[in-house]
C-alpha cells in the first residue's frame, strides 16, 4: 500500500516537472519569437536601403535609354505619317542600334535586365514584407499557447505555486485603436 | 476519378485548430495501438516458450507471471531491444534514402539561378519563420515535369523539402507558399519519424509472428494442451495482423496528411491558396497522364517517397508500382481534403 502510495506521489511530481518545463521552454519560445520581430524590422531596413542603392545605379541608365527610344520612336511614325522614308529608317535604326547596345549591356549583366530587375526587387520587397508579418503571427501563436497552458486547468495549480517564474502577461502584438481605424478607412488612390 | 473536371470550389468554413486537435488524438491512439500489438505478440512468444517448459501450468497463470515478472518476459524485452536498435539505424540512413534516383539539386539563396528558385527560397524561409523553425530546412529541386513535393527529416535540423521544377513552375507565389506550409507542416509535426517508427513496428511484428507460425507448425517438439490452443491463436493472428497494420498505417498516414493540410493553413491563415493548388496538381496529373507515368516508372525507388508526397500520383489513375498496396490510398481523398480545408465542389456547372 505504502509503495502505491510512494508510486503515485513520484508520478505526480514527475507530472509537476514536467508543466514546468514545458511552461519555460514556452515563455522563452515567446521572448525569442518577440526579438524575431525587431530582426525582421532590422532586416527590412538594411534590405531596402540596399536595394535603393542598387536601383538607382541602373535605373538612372535605363531611364535614358528608354526616353531615347521613346523619342526616336516618335520621330520614325512622325516621319512615317508625312511619308518622309529615308528619316523614318533613320529613326529606326538609331533604335535598333540602341537595342544592340543595351544588349551588350544586358550580356554583362545578364540579371539586370529591366523587368527581371523590377521582378527581383517586387519579390524582395514582398518577402521582406511577408517575413515581418509572420514574425509577428509567430509571435502573437506562442503566445496564444502559453496562454492557454497556464490557464487550464492541472497546469494552473503549478503556476500558481511558481507564479514569479512561470506567470507573466505577455501583450498580444496588435495595432492601437486609432491605427486600425485609419487602415480601415484605407482605400488605394491611383 | 480518371479524367473528371472538377467544378467550382465553394467555399464553407473551416476550423483548423480542431483539424489539428482530432488528428492529434488519432495519431496518439494509433501509435499506442501499435506498441501494444508488439508487446501482445512478444508476450505470446514467452507464453509459447514458457508453455514448453511448464506443461503443468494453464495458459492464465503463465500469463499473469509474465505480466508481475515472477518469470522473466525474456522475448519482449529481446523484441523491444531490437525494435530500438533497428529505429535508430534507420533515423541514420533514412534522410539519404528519400531523394534516391531522382535529379536533384539544393537551392540556397547564393546558388538561386533565376527569380523563380529565389521566390522558392523565399516562401520556404517566410514559412519557416511563420512556423517558428529553429533552423532552415534544406530546399530541393527534383528536375521532372511532373508536380510534387515532399519533405523529410527526423529532427528540425535535419529536415529538408523538396519540390519538383514542375510544380515550382506551375504554381503562382501563393499557391506554392501553401505547398511549402503543408510540407513544413509535416516537419513541424515530425511526421516522417511518426510514420516511420509506426511502420517498423508493423513489419517487425509480422516477421516475429512468422518465425513463430513455422516454429508452432513444424517444430517436433512434444505438443501440449497449451502449445495446441497458442498455435490456433497463432495462425489466426497471422492472416489477421497484416490487415490490420496495413489498414492502420494508411489510417495513420491520411490522419497526418490532414493535420499537415491543417497546419498550412494555420501558418498561411488563408486557407484558398492550397485548395487551388491541390486541385491544379489533380488536373495537372489528369491532362498529362501518359507522361508522367512514364516519368515514375522510369524514377527508381518511387515508392520510398510515395507517402511522403504532398499529391499520390495514384489518385490520378497512375500507379506504377504493381503492389497490392495501390488498392489503398495512403491520401484521403480530394473531395476530403479539400472538405477539411473548407470547399466544396459544386458539380453543377
Amino acid at each position: 500500500m505504502t509503495l502505491i502510495l510512494i508510486l503515485i506521489l513520484v508520478a505526480l511530481i514527475a507530472y509537476a516537472i514536467l508543466i514546468y518545463n514545458r511552461l519555460i521552454s514556452q515563455i522563452e519560445t515567446i521572448r525569442n519569437n518577440q526579438k524575431q520581430i525587431d530582426i525582421q524590422l532590422d532586416r527590412r531596413f538594411k534590405v531596402f536601403e540596399s536595394l535603393i542603392n542598387v536601383v538607382k545605379k541602373y535605373m538612372d541608365y535605363e531611364k535614358t535609354t528608354l526616353k531615347d527610344v521613346v523619342a526616336l520612336r516618335n520621330q520614325a511614325q512622325e516621319a512615317k505619317a508625312a511619308g518622309n522614308e529615308k528619316e523614318r529608317i533613320e529613326a529606326e535604326n538609331k533604335i535598333s542600334g540602341i537595342a544592340s547596345n543595351l544588349n551588350v549591356v544586358f550580356e554583362q549583366y545578364p540579371d539586370l535586365k529591366a523587368n527581371q530587375n523590377c521582378l527581383q526587387l517586387q519579390e524582395e520587397i514582398v518577402s521582406t514584407e511577408n517575413k515581418l508579418a509572420y514574425a509577428k503571427q509567430s509571435y502573437n501563436d506562442s503566445i496564444e499557447t502559453y496562454n492557454a497552458n497556464k490557464k487550464s486547468f492541472p497546469p494552473s495549480l503549478v503556476v500558481s505555486t511558481f507564479r514569479s517564474k512561470l506567470d507573466f502577461d505577455f501583450p498580444y502584438w496588435q495595432l492601437s485603436e486609432q491605427k486600425i481605424a485609419e487602415q480601415e478607412s484605407y482605400t488605394v488612390k491611383l | 476519378m480518371q479524367n473528371k473536371p472538377f467544378g467550382e470550389l465553394v467555399t464553407t468554413t473551416t476550423d483548423w485548430r480542431k483539424t489539428l486537435r482530432q488528428n492529434h488524438s488519432r495519431t496518439f491512439i494509433i501509435i499506442a495501438l501499435f506498441f501494444l500489438i508488439y508487446c501482445a505478440i512478444g508476450l505470446i512468444v514467452d507464453l509459447y516458450l514458457y508453455a514448453g517448459s511448464y506443461p503443468d501450468a494453464s495458459l492464465s497463470d503463465l500469463f499473469i507471471a509474465l505480466l508481475s515478472f515472477q518469470l522473466f518476459p525474456i522475448a519482449t524485452l529481446i523484441m523491444l531491444a531490437i525494435a530500438s536498435i533497428s529505429l535508430f539505424i534507420c533515423y541514420i540512413l533514412y534522410d539519404k534514402l528519400m531523394l534516391l534516383g531522382t535529379n536533384y539539386h539544393e537551392i540556397t539563396p547564393q546558388s538561386a539561378q533565376n527569380l523563380t528558385e529565389k521566390q522558392l527560397y523565399n516562401v520556404v524561409e517566410e514559412m519557416k519563420i511563420a512556423a517558428g523553425l529553429r533552423y532552415m530546412p534544406k530546399v530541393f529541386i527534383i528536375d521532372a515535369d511532373y508536380m510534387n513535393a515532399f519533405a523529410s527529416g527526423y529532427s528540425e535540423k535535419s529536415a529538408m523539402v523538396a519540390i519538383t521544377r514542375g510544380l515550382m513552375t506551375k504554381l503562382n507565389r501563393d499557391e506554392l507558399q501553401a505547398v511549402m506550409a503543408h510540407e513544413l507542416s509535416h516537419i513541424r509535426h515530425l511526421d516522417i519519424k511518426l510514420t516511420l517508427t509506426a511502420s517498423l513496428l508493423a513489419n517487425l511484428t509480422i516477421i516475429v509472428l512468422d518465425i513463430l507460425f513455422y516454429n508452432a507448425i513444424f517444430s517436433g517438439r512434444r505438443r501440449t494442451n497449451n502449445r495446441q490452443s497458442l498455435t490456433a491463436i497463432i495462425i489466426l493472428l497471422r492472416y489477421m495482423l497484416p490487415i490490420i497494420s496495413v489498414l492502420l498505417l494508411l489510417y495513420l498516414s491520411r490522419t497526418r496528411e490532414l493535420m499537415a493540410d491543417a497546419g498550412s493553413v494555420q501558418l498561411m491563415r488563408t486557407n484558398e491558396p492550397l485548395a487551388s493548388a491541390l486541385l491544379k496538381i489533380h488536373d495537372d496529373y489528369n491532362q498529362h497522364q501518359d507522361e508522367y507515368r512514364a516519368a515514375l516508372t522510369a524514377t527508381a525507388h518511387e515508392q520510398i517517397r510515395r507517402e511522403a508526397y504532398l499529391y499520390d500520383p495514384t489518385m490520378a489513375g497512375i500507379s506504377s508500382l504493381s503492389s497490392i498496396n495501390d488498392l489503398f490510398s495512403t491520401h484521403p481523398s480530394l473531395e476530403t481534403r479539400l472538405a477539411a480545408l473548407g470547399f466544396k465542389i459544386d458539380r453543377k456547372i
